[in-house]
């Protein structure tokens, strides 16, 4: 038997992995996306065709021009924002010596934890004037007179997507920043590099895979993003590709949202390929070599007091403000008053045909711990697997340069993030809803569910990954395998332990990310077992919006607990941020 | 292997004679096998669902109801693809989005009808084919009754395109939302009726821009022109325009039957019944079995319960559903005294082939204007 995996083993460490890579992908991502794109194929509706409708009618500029547009100028800002936003926040944690360190460092994690339509609830229950009517948000009651530019459209979506995502780029260069070598640092500053070359000209180079990694992440999560744009553009008929996909799919035009789809994916991946293109331009990040030395700390001197009131005020803003908006919108009898006649009803009440429609509290919801226990378990089983695949993708692109394949393979694992959810939920119905050979269907177990959200887990994992393992040094590599570690092994031993943070991070980004998905459960879970953003997404669209912020406070919860689980973990191994 | 086949045969044939049977008993007379199968699943598009389960499981204990509240959109895509897999889903479904449904749900046999004996005599027959209509709900235009204690600010759903009305006319985007495109669609199809309150409203006789084909389009081109306020849910329109202590509130459209929760909310939603040439459109809730149903009897009790029971309001069953701007396609069932009586009510009532026959152009009509 040990032989046998010896010799699998030796299979894989040649381009085996890189196929096996090719050959995962292409069962969950190639296949459904081909799938959707010969749908774009069949007549529409109206006997024309999806692809001319989209790109050469009388409808082409308000179907894919102008969104198209708005969702560039959207996914550029956003990236920006979020890698400036994040990597402040991550130098400033990891690197300096500012107060608070560990705390921050929780803090900046937590907005993505907060689903974006709560966020951009909570903009609008300051910011939104009379245009809808119902008498405006908070500034307006104190008496100021709110521009639509400031209440809908572009600059609040952008905000507020910033606000979402920065915590994803900072998650991953906090994981990166974290491995640089404290010994490159030692050696600048004993040569008399200023702490400005320091940054400039050792650590941000260093960090750069995951500084694009950030910025990968953050420009794809907001150029699909449906929420903040639908909330917030709608009003000011601001459309984006993913409302549009999201709209043409509802009133039952489903080829041309793919072709939006596809096209999305398409635009995407050529601003993608751009970044992946001066990652791959340089030969190696590797810092984590055989020696290894704590990072040092910058001494912020007397810049400490400013950086660290503008840190607070990014975590109170993005974090603090939006939570406390949560907790009182699930106390609150009235949307309008948010802060008065605060009553637990929603929560733990009886029900009472005089109260909230005679709904009974979210706690007397048989479904609500069916629910539980299903989001928890599928979240854990959908980080794991998706993370492992992330790793030894990310192993297979760094160890094994295969020509055309490893460039394929790197494509592939960052098109689910491209994909809006509800499209990427269509496409898995459409393939794998329907028996496939000897294989029966999946439709309505959670297997399905399962398989299409690790697809859409793998960019994260991905992204994670190689921001990881890229700054592994071969030579560890090389020396074990040299003494006849064999492929197994040396990932057990070496390459497992060493990508184990920025792995933590990755499992953290999955994991929250499942249990507060949307766009893809909402199409693919059971009905006997639903799930709490499913839940809290029903309640919402039946008005009860006390009962869907309670729900959506405990995925909050429970993402939290997972948060502090992962800190505790890293600091047992003495890396804490702190 | 003759045995089987006529085995199979036997039991086939048996199957269908059993469903035209079970279609012929009345609720006592399915209630024994309906404990047999002990159980029945329901799709419904609307949260009121959870009372009727409550109501059922009272009446009829011993039989669990298990209900799902997923939307009409929601529950047409899943339809098709429990189809797809061979999987049954559910056993009643209960949805609106009627042009979709009745057309290419009945046509594909994605869905059973089913009419309980009791009903034949007590449901009109454009209520009864191709699917039961259980009740009937609206889109239609609401205003704030405490800002407008004089009855309803406009006349005319051309008054919605004038000056005063720009950026104060709110509703939910017809191209994300299938009910409202089915509003939209009948504005077109009733175009006739539109351009004779064009007149009334202008005192001129209309003039089609270049390009639009009918007083129908105008009006939407029209009002989109006038700035009109899209949103993403009904539950926006109606906190938008029915929030009390608003100086000046929008008016828009959304379901008259939510004025049943003007308390609750803190909403002062009244319908607009005087408004030329009409308010907006009236449509069908429906209910329809699962042809591949494991529990047949149990579905069929369950459609029967939710048609109401012999009392005039229908009993615990209807009590969800009896409320001012819901009607009961059920002849004896007395109207909600706080309702506008239906005969009285200017709401168009949809004909769902017309509507899902120029569905999809008045879309791309609606596309080019935003």
């Amino acid at each position: 038997m040990p032989a046998t995996l010896r010799r699998l083993g030796n299979l894989i460490s040649g381009q085996g992995l890189t196929w096996v890579m090719v050959l995962v992908l292409a069962i969950l991502v190639t296949a459904p996306l081909l799938t959707i794109f010969i749908d774009t194929f069949q007549p529409t509706a109206n006997g024309g065709s999806a692809w001319m409708d989209v790109l050469a009618s009388r409808l082409t500029e308000n179907l894919f021009l102008e969104p198209t547009l708005n969702t560039l100028i959207i996914g550029v800002c956003v990236a920006s924002g979020c890698v400036l936003l994040g990597g402040f926040l991550a130098w400033l944690v990891v690197m300096t010596d500012v107060p608070g360190r560990a705390l921050i460092g929780f803090m900046a994690t937590l907005p993505f934890m907060i689903p974006s339509f709560a966020t951009s609830l909570a903009w609008g229950s300051l910011f939104r004037n009379g245009r809808v009517g119902g008498g405006g948000g908070l500034l307006e009651g104190m008496g100021f007179a709110v521009p639509d530019w400031l209440s809908w459209g572009m600059t609040p979506t952008i905000v507020v997507l910033i606000a979402h995502y920065y915590a994803l780029a900072f998650t991953v260069i906090a994981a990166a920043l974290a491995t640089v070598n404290g010994d490159l640092i030692e050696a600048a500053q004993m040569s008399g590099a200023s702490r400005r070359r320091v940054l400039f000209g050792i650590v941000l180079p260093l960090v750069s895979p995951a500084l694009i990694a950030g910025a990968s992440l953050s420009f794809a999560g907001a150029v699909s993003n449906f929420a903040a744009p639908a909330l917030l553009g709608l009003p000011v008929r601001m459309q984006t590709l993913s409302t549009r996909l999201f709209g043409m799919i509802e009133i039952g035009q489903a080829e041309r949202g793919y072709v939006l789809a596809i096209l999305l994916i398409g635009i995407s991946a050529l601003f993608l390929g751009l970044g992946n293109r001066v990652l791959n331009g340089r030969k190696s990040f590797a810092t984590i070599t055989g020696k290894g030395a704590r990072p040092r700390r910058f001494a912020l001197g007397g810049a400490r007091l400013p950086l660290t009131m503008l840190a607070w005020l990014i975590c109170l803003a993005t974090t603090i403000v939006p939570i406390i908006l949560l907790i009182a919108a699930s106390l609150a009898p009235s949307s309008l008053k948010l802060f008065s006649d605060w009553t637990l009803h929603y929560w733990i009440g009886e029900a009472s045909a005089q109260f909230a429609r005679g709904q009974a509290g979210i706690l007397r919801n048989p479904h609500l711990f069916t629910a539980l226990s299903t989001t928890l378990v599928l979240g854990l089983c959908v980080a794991l697997v998706a993370n492992i695949i992330g790793v030894l993708i990310a192993v297979a692109l760094t160890r094994q340069k295969v020509p055309v394949l490893s460039n394929l393979v790197s494509q592939l694992s960052f098109l689910p993030m491209l994909l809006p959810g509800i499209a990427f939920a269509a496409a898995y119905i459409a393939l794998y809803g329907a028996p496939i050979g000897p294989f029966p269907a999946l439709y309505g177990t959670p297997l399905l569910l399962g398989l299409a959200l690790t697809a859409a887990m793998l960019p994260f994992a991905v992204q994670t990954g190689r921001a990881t393992v890229a700054q592994i040094s071969g030579d560890i590599d090389e020396a074990a395998r040299m003494t006849g570690a064999g492929f197994f092994r040396r990932l057990g031993a070496i390459t497992a332990p060493l990508a184990a943070r920025g792995l933590a991070a990755g499992l953290l980004i999955a994991f929250v990310n499942v249990i507060g998905d949307l766009a893809i459960t909402v199409l693919l879970y059971t009905p006997s077992s639903p799930l709490l953003a499913v839940l809290s997404y029903s309640y919402a669209s039946d008005g009860f919006h006390q009962f869907a912020n309670a729900v959506t406070i405990i995925i909050l919860v429970i993402s939290m607990l997972a948060t502090g689980a992962a800190s505790l973990l890293r600091g047992r191994r003495k890396h804490s941020f702190a | 292997m003759r045995l089987t086949l006529a085995a199979t045969t036997i039991a086939l044939l048996s199957t269908t004679a059993f469903a035209q049977d079970l279609d012929s008993l009345t609720a006592a007379e399915l209630l024994a096998q309906a404990q047999e199968e002990g159980q029945v699943t329901v799709y419904a598009f609307t949260s009121r669902i959870g009372r009727v389960e409550e109501a059922f499981e009272a009446a009829y204990p011993g039989i669990d109801m298990v209900t799902f509240d997923i939307s009409s959109t929601e529950q047409i895509a899943r339809i098709r693809s429990e189809a797809q897999a061979g999987v049954a889903g559910a056993d009643v479904f209960y949805m609106s989005d009627a042009p979709v449904v009745l057309t290419d749900l009945v046509a594909d046999e994605l869905v059973a009808p089913y009419v309980p004996p009791r009903m034949a005599e007590l449901v009109d027959d454009k209520f009864k084919t191709p699917l039961l209509a259980q009740r009937l709900s609206t889109k239609v235009l609401m205003y704030n009754e405490e800002a407008h204690p004089d009855g309803a600010p406009v006349s005319n759903l051309w008054d919605l395109t004038k000056p005063e009305w720009a950026g104060k006319v709110i509703m939910v985007d017809p191209l994300q939302r299938g009910d409202y495109l089915d509003l939209m669609t009948e504005v077109v199809l009733k175009s006739d009726e539109m351009a004779t309150a064009y007149e009334a409203a202008f005192g001129s006789a209309i003039e089609l821009d270049e390009g639009i084909e009918n007083a129908g389009q105008q009006f939407i081109a029209d009002l989109f022109a006038n700035d009109l306020v899209l949103v993403g849910s009904t539950d926006d329109v109606n906190a938008a325009i029915g929030a009390l202590g608003q100086d000046n509130p929008p008016i828009g459209f959304t379901s008259y039957s939510d004025r049943r929760d003007n308390e609750d909310e803190g909403w002062a939603l009244q319908v607009a019944n005087e408004v030329a040439p009409s308010n907006g459109i009236v449509f069908p809730a429906l209910l329809a079995l699962n042809p591949n149903t494991a529990n047949p009897a149990a579905a069929r009790l369950a459609v029967d319960f939710m048609m109401g029971d012999e009392s005039e309001t229908g009993g615990p069953a209807f009590a969800p559903f009896y409320v001012a701007g819901d009607w009961a396609t059920r002849t004896d069932i007395t109207p909600h005294p706080d309702a506008i009586p239906l005969a009285d009510f200017t709401g168009w009532q949809i004909d769902p082939a017309a509507t899902a026959e120029i569905r999809a152009e008045v879309a791309d009509f609606i596309l080019t204007l935003l």
